[in-house]
């Protein structure tokens, strides 16, 4: 185990006095787990192309969950409107902007524990059962577990279509980089609808690491659009796991955009329990610098039926490194599954380094699967075709770059968000070098 | 009559391999000139060094447009200068809107020039203007450039763009490769509207069957890097008749066309 490993094991809370005794069942569970692993090295097969030797320089400590957030620090402006806002800091609740409707419930992870939610307990208690020789079960997870208060439950009921709510994460720089956990909980009813616009951000200074996971359940017919942006500070570092749990004809669609943050891990999994459910997931990652990006996607295809479509882009140049790892199973009797992977990365420098492994595994009969991994170059025929009709050189290869991530913010059915996303990657594109 | 074009003594390399051997040809503003001959000739090096391609390296002889020296020239600066290549294999460009591509394209010619940039309205109205004129509907408008265009489309998509653009110069390089007879039809009554006294034009072609659309005032032979005969449109019809293997016997004599003269020895 690392040096930070084993500070972080020893700075775990006491959870003597936690109650439910079923919260301190998950938390001793968690602390005992990560006692044992500790964080994930290099030779976790899950972790071979992201090393954290960055977060053991850097002195983190693990924040306390019982000390008050920080106050004075702006949450970032969002990037759409919204009825409802929600912004957490330092990884817990901090404020809430706008309505909350009847039908929708939100709460303080803590406040909905307290409350005794139905369903809650068995959500929570059902992570650490979630496939654990995949991408999940990592010491990330245990870490969390350990720790397990902060964070925010949101349930929408059968039928209600909830809108949008964004979620705005921030974190303020101490003396110390700190790392915060935090655990985001979506229950949708029976045909209920929500969209989750969640926005990371921070300043330049901002060197924290947030270790958060959000686990949602979709009932029969339930709708999730969830959407993920983070342009985080090139020395912070945030690692996430979102955990989907879908029934029959629930449909479940994923946008993520990676434009900052100097260490991100993403690990993604959805599970389709019913027959029919859909899972669409789509990200662009960007990256330049010493920047560090790493997606693991999985989905499991457990009931006839179902559908699944991933779609990845991804830019690298300087001495960026992205990963990107997908892994589709299609268990026994989950016939007529439908499961496509596409992932396209361009190369801006020698440096940059892009790592693509799709997977699949197929154990049902009548499915239709496809998946394309490459990494290349920007098309020089493209570009000169572009510069004979009066273009520079220099803005030939940005429109490419940038038509290139644009093919995923341009699946997107609000067009001024869209918009909005793609001049932000526009932003930050790597230049060729 | 001013000359717009003087290409002098020009050598140029691909791969190491020399493929211009020497070639000259004058073209005036408002001319119409065929470059015609056997694969392999050089015909398609013409057009890239023209247009400045990267990896074809001129090592002697000089290019005039309009009196500036184009091979000191970035692609972009020809382009704004007025040199436009319609390419023989359109490059598919995913993901970029063909129109977009194309406002952006003239506006950075307009910006070179120092004329005022066209806001999209401005540019919708050009656009709709040169599509009526040259017949072609606006499907192509709404898609990525010459993503999955058929090989018409895409032909058809160079002459519209030509359109838009309005070049001094227009470089045709086998424009009608892989067209059928309507789609060729559209493609030449394109370049015929685009004729004008300040334009010049040099269509490349391997065949003679453009050249029913597109009358020429002047038909050159490429073979081996130079250009071997030079003759009025009737020499095209016998280079359809007989091919090129006058070249091999006994020159241009042997064609017997009274207007063509012998420009080098084959």
């Amino acid at each position: 185990m690392s040096e930070l490993s084993v500070q972080l094991a020893n700075a775990l809370p006491n959870n003597s006095g936690v109650r439910p005794a079923w919260l301190k069942v998950i938390r001793d569970k968690g602390a005992e787990q990560f006692r044992l692993q500790g964080l994930p090295t290099r030779k976790d097969e899950a972790w071979k192309y992201t090393g954290l030797s960055v977060l053991d320089q850097a002195g983190l400590q693990l924040a306390s969950a019982s000390a008050l957030p920080s106050s004075g620090s702006s949450a970032p402006s969002p990037l759409a409107e919204s009825r409802l806002q929600l912004n957490l800091l330092d990884g817990q609740f901090a404020a809430q902007i706008g309505e909350v409707p009847a039908g929708l419930t939100v709460l303080p992870l803590a406040d909905a524990v307290e409350r005794g939610v139905n369903g809650l307990q068995a959500m929570l208690e059902s992570l650490s059962d979630k496939h654990p020789k995949a991408t999940t079960g990592h010491g990330f997870s245990a870490l969390n577990s350990a720790t397990l208060e902060s964070g925010v439950l949101i349930h929408v009921a059968a039928g209600m279509d909830a809108g949008r709510i964004n979620l705005i994460w921030s974190t303020v720089q101490n003396e110390k980089p700190l790392l915060f956990n935090s655990r985001i909980c979506l229950m949708l009813e029976k045909g209920a609808k929500l969209e989750l616009l969640e926005q990371f951000e921070s300043p330049d200074d901002n060197a924290n690491t947030s270790n958060i996971i959000m686990q949602a359940e979709l009932a029969q017919a339930a709708g999730l659009l969830h959407i993920r942006f983070q342009h985080e500070s090139e020395n912070a570092a945030l690692v996430t796991r979102t955990e989907v749990s879908q029934q029959e004809d629930s449909d479940y669609t994923h946008y993520g955009f990676d434009l900052g943050g100097g260490l991100v891990r993403h690990d993604l999994h959805t599970s389709l329990l019913g027959s029919g459910a859909k899972s669409v997931i789509n990200g662009a990652y960007l990256l330049d610098g010493n920047r560090h990006v790493d997606n693991h996607t999985r989905v499991d295809h457990m009931a006839p039926g179902g559908y699944s479509n991933q779609y990845y882009r991804g830019v690298a140049g300087g001495s960026g490194r992205a990963v990107f790892n997908t892994a589709v199973y299609v268990h026994p009797g989950a016939d007529g599954t439908e499961a496509r992977q596409s992932n396209a990365n361009i190369l801006l420098s020698a440096r940059a380094e892009i790592d693509t492994k799709p997977e699949f595994e197929i154990y049902a009969d009548e499915v239709i699967a496809s998946h394309g991994a490459t990494v290349g170059q920007l098309d020089e025929q493209a570009v000169f075709y572009m510069r004979s009709r009066g273009l520079s050189e220099q803005a030939a290869r940005q429109l490419l770059t940038t038509a290139f991530c644009q093919s995923v913010s341009d699946k997107l059915a609000d067009k001024s968000l869209a918009e909005t996303i793609s001049q932000r990657m526009m932003d930050v594109m790597p230049q060729a070098e | 009559m001013s000359i717009m074009l003087k290409i002098t003594d020009l050598h140029a390399k691909v791969a190491g391999k020399e493929i211009l051997k020497g070639l000259n040809l004058e073209l005036e503003a408002g001319e119409i000139h065929a470059i015609m001959g056997p694969n392999g000739a050089g015909k398609s090096t013409l057009g890239y060094v023209l247009a400045g391609r990267e990896g074809y390296e001129v090592t002697r002889g000089e290019i005039l447009f309009n009196g500036k020296n184009l091979l000191e020239m970035e692609p972009e600066a020809r382009a704004c200068e007025g040199v436009f290549l319609a390419f023989q294999y359109p490059v598919e460009i995913p993901g970029v809107n063909n129109t977009y591509f194309l406002r952006t394209a003239l506006n950075a010619q307009r910006k070179y020039r120092g004329e005022e940039i066209l806001d999209s309205v401005g540019f919708l109205r050009l656009v709709r203007e040169k599509l009526e004129v040259l017949h072609i509907g606006d499907e192509l408008l709404h898609r990525a450039v010459n993503e999955g265009f058929s090989g018409g489309e895409k032909k058809r998509n160079e002459i519209f763009q030509m359109a838009v653009l309005e070049p001094t110069l227009a470089i045709l390089d086998e424009t009608d490769s892989g067209l059928d007879i309507d789609a060729l039809k559209t493609v030449a009554e394109g370049v015929n509207r685009l004729r004008s006294k300040d334009r010049g034009m040099i269509v490349v072609t391997h065949y003679q069957r453009l050249l029913d659309y597109i009358v020429p005032d002047k038909v050159h032979v490429l073979a081996d890097g130079r250009l071997v005969a030079t003759g009025g449109a009737e020499l095209a019809l016998k280079l359809e008749e007989q091919g090129y293997a006058w070249l091999e016997d006994g020159g241009i004599a042997s064609l017997n066309v009274a207007s063509a003269v012998q420009t080098a020895n084959p």
